[in-house]
């Protein structure tokens, strides 16, 4: 946190940004954070190249959505993989970075020299939330566009069909791409919330991770039960697999302000509770 | 820690605010709206003069019959055939919860989408030519309609309907048609559909031989177009089965989207049309089409709500029986299979005639061993 030293003599909004940019520049000189981008990156080139090896014509119906399409046009590439990568992979690294933001500090005891410095402890939370987002705006570009380059470099492109049946331009197939990568980057803000809250919690930061990881999994098998019906549209997970409505023609937008919506409120309530814990917790690390 | 309970303050109150907004929010939604008093027989009349051309809206179908969940057991048998993989399809439709979205412009330019978890299933009608579209399936069906049929389709009933969810129009009208002395006719409460104010007409049978309680239709106050329909089993206090709009926009949809063209790599299947008017009763067309063998003239006995459709299966029954979706549902009883939901019964006799109707099983069962 040596980086911070200059941060005194700025103004104090200054002092917002720099203390932010410098968090960033933590998070993505780490070498773990570049081995989960790497993992995540993997995904689409390992769906891409086993398709490649047995492409037998036919998608055989089984796997998941849109599979059987990438053959016929390597853009799908993208889509499967991040179909592929959100009820795990992407939970998994964003629980990682959200579990480890105040616990990790915690851990090596650099919070109290943190907090030394000034910067309040709601200013530190707001940077940790907003350096967690920035994350898992990166994992899911990075599923998309290594799918998207490895979809190119595999197989033909062409103009992309939507599951309405319609077909749509390159061009406009990759503008949705990126509207589908914010869509999910949305979908991942309430788990990122609940993670800094859980990190708010210990000084364990590996017990902060699992935690959070636990937490997305639960969610998602609770979602799978029939008989909790009536609690599924409250899950965070309730609108990531809904992703499908921004390639519908026209495209459907309420899942979008939906999942906007119920994101926001898991922010808001698990944001006021890391507050609340983290306002009045005793730093002794 | 006296002087630091404040901070607990957001965490306590952040949470009760989100869920007052989320619990005041469905309250706002169900407001009852301020309309000009009408009798039930004016709300009919404008029912039949409403003139609505072109639109554009979502609709949300949910149904509550009592049966097992078939979407989970025909993935799980497999859909080995492909009678049992249509009758499974049209079954999940007609009992699932769905959300699509229709866009009409005239009597011959549809099209509406069922919104399926990372797949649609679509249904376009632009003159004579029909497409049904499976995006999971990557499959098309094309027909062209007869040309002479060309603007005596009635409105709402789509000849390819049966791959679709059932409108409030279409429903409305099947309802509204059976009106008679038979039913009662009265207002409920004015209530908002999709945003737009709209009288409650409620449909009560004068029988007790029916399975249906009564039948609520949503007729918006400006256009006269029913919004909402729900059914209710009798003595149930929710619908047994309901679709509504939640989203209505009365302007005309844009031309592309009727302008469909199956994508590259679809499965394209060409089918005749035989008969137009073929009405669609999803479920029998397709079962007896299964049977193999050519249509029987159905037998119609009683009126009104509690009538009996009576129709000579003939052929092996082992196939129908034989299917698992079949020992799922249906419950042997004396003569035959029943199959019970909230609002029909169906009774398949072991000689092999089907009878359905929205009545108790007994009266299915009283009418097979009358003949």
């Amino acid at each position: 946190m040596s980086s911070d030293t200059t941060a005194p003599v700025r103004p104090r909004r200054a002092l917002g940004w720099g203390f932010f940019l410098s968090e960033l520049s933590v998070l993505f000189r780490r070498r773990r954070t570049w081995a989960m981008l790497l993992a995540l990156a993997a995904v689409p080139v390992l769906i891409a190249v086993a398709i490649r090896l047995t492409d037998d014509g036919n998608g055989g119906g089984g796997g998941p959505a849109f599979l059987d399409r990438i053959t016929q046009n390597g853009l799908f590439v993208g889509v499967t993989a991040l179909v592929v990568a959100i009820p795990l992979f992407l939970p998994l690294t964003v629980g990682v970075v959200a579990g480890d933001s105040i616990a990790g500090e915690a851990g090596t005891g650099t919070l109290r020299y943190l907090l030394v410095s000034p910067v309040g402890r709601i200013r530190l939370l707001v940077v940790k939330f907003a350096a967690a987002a920035v994350f898992c705006l990166a994992a899911t570009l990075t599923v998309s566009i290594a799918g998207i380059l490895i979809g190119l470099a595999l197989f033909p492109v062409g103009p992309v069909a939507l599951v309405s049946g319609d077909t749509v331009s390159v061009g406009e197939s990759l503008l949705r791409s990126l509207l589908i990568a914010l869509y999910i980057t949305l979908g991942l803000l309430g788990l990122s919330a609940i993670g800094l809250f859980i990190s708010t919690l210990t000084d364990a930061p590996v017990g902060a991770m699992a935690a959070t990881v636990v937490v997305s999994i639960v969610a998602q098998v609770v979602g799978q039960l029939s008989q909790l019906e009536w609690l599924h549209p409250w899950l965070f997970t309730y609108h990531w697999l809904d992703f499908a409505d921004l390639l519908r023609q026209p495209i459907e937008w309420s899942s979008f302000g939906a999942n906007a919506v119920l994101q926001l409120a898991y922010v808001a309530v698990f944001g006021a509770l890391a507050y609340g814990r983290f306002a009045t917790k005793d730093i002794l690390s | 820690m006296n002087r630091t309970w404040h901070r607990w303050i957001p965490a306590v109150a952040v949470p009760a605010v989100v869920v007052a907004v989320a619990v005041t929010g469905g309250v706002a939604a169900t407001a009852s709206a301020d309309l000009p008093e009408k009798t039930p027989q004016e709300v009919l009349a404008l029912v039949g003069s409403s003139e609505v051309e072109a639109f554009s809206g979502t609709l949300e179908q949910s149904s509550d019959l009592g049966l097992p969940d078939v979407s989970a057991l025909s993935s799980g048998s497999g859909a080995s055939d492909d009678s049992g993989a249509a009758v499974s399809s049209a079954l999940e439709l007609a009992t699932g919860s769905h959300t699509a979205r229709i866009y009409v412009d005239g009597p011959e330019r549809l099209r509406v989408q069922v919104l399926d978890t990372l797949a649609e299933r679509d249904a376009v009608r632009n003159g004579d030519d029909l497409w049904l579209y499976d995006s999971d399936e990557q499959s098309a069906v094309h027909a062209t309609l007869p040309s002479h049929d060309g603007g005596a389709t009635p409105e709402g009933s789509f000849p390819g309907a049966d791959g679709t969810v059932p409108t409030p129009d279409e429903l409305a009208s099947r309802f509204l048609d059976s009106v008679d002395p038979s039913t009662d006719v009265s207002l409920g409460s004015e209530q908002t559909v999709a945003g737009r104010d709209a009288y409650s007409l409620v449909l009560t049978p004068r029988t007790d031989d029916t399975l249906v309680g009564s039948v609520t239709i949503a007729v918006d106050a400006e256009t006269g177009m029913p919004l909402e329909v729900q059914v209710f089993a009798r003595g149930a206090s929710s619908a047994a089965f309901e679709v509504g709009f939640t989203d209505l926009s009365l302007d005309t949809p844009s031309a592309d989207l009727f302008d469909f063209t199956p994508p590259a790599g679809t499965e394209v299947t060409e089918k005749e049309l035989d008969a137009p008017g073929h009405d669609g009763t999803g479920t029998d067309d397709d079962a007896s089409d299964a049977a193999g063998h050519q249509d029987r003239e159905p037998t119609v006995t009683g009126e009104g709500w509690s009538s009996i459709v009576e129709t000579a299966l003939g052929g092996d029954l082992t196939e129908i029986t034989s299917n698992p979706l079949f020992s799922q549902l249906a419950t042997p009883v004396e003569g035959g299979s029943v199959l019970q939901t909230a609002l029909v019964s169906v009774l398949l006799t072991d000689d092999g005639r089907l009878l359905a109707g929205a009545v108790p099983a007994e009266l299915l069962q009283q009418a097979a061993a009358a003949e």
